[in-house]
C-alpha cells in the first residue's frame, strides 16, 4: 500500500517539476491586465496538455499548466462514510483559511476536492522546489490527518461507550 | 451539560442564597428549567427560615397524570425528604407538588450544603420514581401475537422514547433523531463502538445494546411521526439485576438521560475534531511559510489569522520588542539621513574630481646663461 503511495507522490513531484516553469504573461486580451491563464482558458495556445495521476478510481490528481500559473486538483481517498465527512470537513476548514497557504484555492474544481493555483509570482516568492515539497507533503499530510481523525473519533466512541456500560455495572 | 446533573444549579443558588438570611423581603421567584419543568420558591419576610418550593413537570408517560403526583413519586419524595422537607397537602394550585423547608432544622455547614442539593434534585426524584414504577410494577401488557405493548415516555419535549415490559427483561428503545448529516454519522459510528463493547465479555454483567436502522419489530404499529429518524434506533436490554438495591436509582438516571449523553457526546466529537484540525493547518502553514525565498523577517511581518500567531508574538518579551522598534526607527533615521549624505558626498565628489587635474611638471625652467 505504501509503495503504491510513494509512486504516485513521486510521478506527481516529477510532472510538477517539468510542469512549473512559469513566467510573466499579461493578458492578451484586456490591456494592463495580469491574469492567470489556467483559470480563465481564453487563449488555447497559452495553454499546455493537462495532465490526470490516478492512483485508483478514488484517488487522481489532475494537473493543469498554462503560460504563468498551474493548478492542481486534488481527490481525495474516501473509504466509508466517516472518512467522507472527515475529509469534506477538514478540506473545506482549510479551503476557508485559504489566504494562509497562498497558493490554496478557495473552492475546489468540480470533480475534485480541493485545489491549488499556483501563479509566476508565488515563483518567485517562493523556492520552485519547496513548493513542490509542499504540495507533496499536503498530501501526505491530508491522507495521515484524515485516518488519524477516524482513528480518533472511533478510539472516543469506545471510551464514552465504555464509561456509560461501567456505570450499570 | 446540565443535563445528566441530578441536582439543579439554578435551586442550590436561590436556597443558599435564602438560607444564608441575604434576602429581607418577601421572596416569590418562578424558574424554568429544561423547556418543561416550573419550579416556585416562597419565603417571607417574617419568618426567612421557612421556604416553600413548589414544582410542575410533565408526566413521563401518559398514563399519569399530570395535576398531581402518582402515588408512587410521591411516597418516594416524602422517603428521601423526611429530615429536610414537609410535603405540603394539597400543594400549591398549579403545580403537582409543594414542599416545606426550614433551615433551621436543617444540619449545620457541610451536611446542610449536602441537604440542600439533595432537596435541589427534586426534578431527578419524581423522574426517577416514576421511571422505577414502570420498570419495577406494571404488568407485561401482551398483544394478540405474543408481542409486548410499548410503553411511550417522553423526557424531553418531542423526543420519547419506548420501554417494552417483559417477564424476564425490559428493553427501552430510543428513536435518535439528528439535525445535522454530520451528527448522524457521528452517532452512527458511536452506536457501532457501544454494541461492540456491550458484546464483550469484560461487560457481560452491562445491558446488552443493539442498534438498527430500522424501526424493531416491537415498534410495529405505533405512529408513524414516531419511526421517522435518521440515527436509527438503539435498544437497551434491562434485566433485574440492573434495578436491583442501590443500582436502581443510577439506572434509572442513566436510561433517562441517554439521548442527551449521545448528544453530548457527539458534540464534543465535532469540537475535538475542529481542535485536531486548527492544529493541522497550523502546521501546514509553517511548511508553506518556510518555502519563502526572503526569510524568517517576512514570516514575521506577514499577518495569518489564527490565535497561535498571536501567542508567538506575545512569546517575545517586552523589551525584545522594544529594541527591534528601535532599532527599525533608527535605521529609518539613518537612511534618512545618508540621502543627504549621499548627495553631499556626491556634490563634492564633482567638485573634487571632476575639474580638470593640474598636470605636475616633471622639470623645473632652467634658465639658460
Amino acid at each position: 500500500m505504501a509503495t503504491t503511495l510513494r509512486l504516485y507522490l513521486t510521478c506527481i513531484r516529477n510532472t510538477l517539476e517539468a510542469a512549473m516553469c512559469l513566467q510573466n504573461f499579461p493578458c492578451q486580451e484586456v490591456e494592463r491586465h495580469n491574469k492567470p491563464e489556467v483559470e480563465l482558458k481564453t487563449s488555447p495556445e497559452l495553454l499546455l496538455n493537462p495532465v490526470l495521476i490516478c492512483r485508483n478510481e478514488a484517488e487522481k490528481c489532475l494537473i493543469e499548466t498554462s503560460i504563468n500559473s498551474i493548478r492542481i486538483s486534488l481527490k481525495v481517498k474516501q473509504a466509508d462514510e466517516l472518512e467522507n465527512i472527515l475529509a469534506k470537513k477538514f478540506l473545506r476548514f482549510l479551503s476557508m483559511r485559504a489566504e494562509s497557504f497562498q497558493v490554496l484555492r478557495r473552492k475546489p474544481v468540480q470533480g475534485y476536492d480541493i485545489s491549488f493555483l499556483i501563479t509566476n509570482y508565488h515563483c518567485e516568492d517562493m523556492h520552485k522546489h519547496k513548493l513542490i515539497d509542499f504540495i507533496v507533503q499536503f498530501m501526505e499530510d491530508i491522507d495521515k490527518e484524515i485516518s488519524e481523525l477516524k482513528l480518533s473519533v472511533n478510539t472516543r466512541g469506545r471510551l464514552v461507550a465504555t464509561e456509560f456500560l461501567k456505570q450499570f455495572i | 451539560m446540565a443535563f445528566f446533573n441530578r441536582v439543579s444549579p439554578a435551586l442550590v443558588e436561590i436556597l443558599n442564597k435564602l438560607q444564608s438570611g441575604e434576602s429581607l423581603t418577601d421572596f416569590d421567584h418562578n424558574l424554568y428549567e429544561y423547556g418543561s419543568v416550573r419550579y416556585n420558591i416562597q419565603a417571607s419576610a417574617s419568618s426567612p427560615q421557612i421556604v416553600n418550593l413548589s414544582t410542575w413537570m410533565p408526566p413521563l408517560s401518559p398514563e399519569f397524570s399530570s395535576d398531581c403526583l402518582p402515588d408512587c413519586a410521591l411516597q418516594d419524595v416524602k422517603r428521601v425528604y423526611l429530615d429536610s422537607a414537609e410535603v405540603v397537602e394539597p400543594s400549591k394550585q398549579g403545580y403537582m407538588l409543594t414542599l416545606r423547608i426550614d433551615f433551621a432544622e436543617l444540619p449545620q455547614r457541610k451536611d446542610r450544603m449536602k441537604a440542600i442539593s439533595e432537596i435541589s434534585s427534586l426534578h431527578a426524584v419524581i423522574l426517577s420514581s416514576q421511571m422505577k414504577d414502570m420498570l419495577w410494577n406494571l404488568e407485561p401488557r401482551y398483544m394478540g401475537n405474543g408481542m409486548c405493548n410499548p410503553i411511550k415516555i417522553v423526557h424531553q419535549l418531542k423526543e420519547p422514547f419506548f420501554v417494552i415490559k417483559m417477564l424476564e427483561k425490559t428493553t427501552v428503545i430510543y428513536p435518535m433523531r439528528f439535525k445535522d448529516d454530520t451528527d448522524v454519522i457521528l452517532a452512527t459510528s458511536f452506536f457501532q463502538e457501544l454494541v461492540d463493547v456491550s458484546n464483550l465479555e469484560a461487560h457481560y454483567k452491562a445491558p446488552r445494546c443493539t442498534w438498527s436502522p430500522i424501526p424493531p419489530l416491537e415498534l410495529r404499529g405505533e405512529p408513524f411521526q414516531y419511526l421517522t429518524t435518521n440515527g436509527g434506533f438503539v435498544s437497551l436490554e434491562i434485566f433485574s439485576q440492573h434495578i436491583r438495591g442501590t443500582k436502581a436509582d443510577n439506572t434509572v438516571w442513566n436510561l433517562l438521560t441517554f439521548v442527551s449523553y449521545v448528544k453530548y457526546h457527539v458534540k464534543c466529537t465535532r469540537g475535538f475534531i475542529q481542535r485536531k484540525m486548527r492544529q493541522r493547518q497550523e502546521s501546514l502553514t509553517e511548511v508553506i511559510r518556510s518555502a519563502r525565498i526572503r526569510g524568517d523577517e517576512d514570516v514575521k511581518k506577514h499577518q495569518i489569522g489564527g490565535h497561535k500567531n498571536v501567542k508567538k508574538l506575545m512569546n517575545f518579551s517586552r523589551s525584545k520588542m522594544f529594541k527591534k522598534r528601535y532599532t527599525i526607527i533608527t535605521n529609518k533615521i539613518k537612511k534618512f539621513h545618508y540621502r543627504i549624505k549621499i548627495k553631499w558626498l556626491l556634490h563634492r565628489f564633482r567638485r573634487q574630481w571632476l575639474r580638470v587635474q593640474k598636470i605636475p611638471l616633471l622639470r623645473k625652467y632652467r634658465k639658460l646663461d
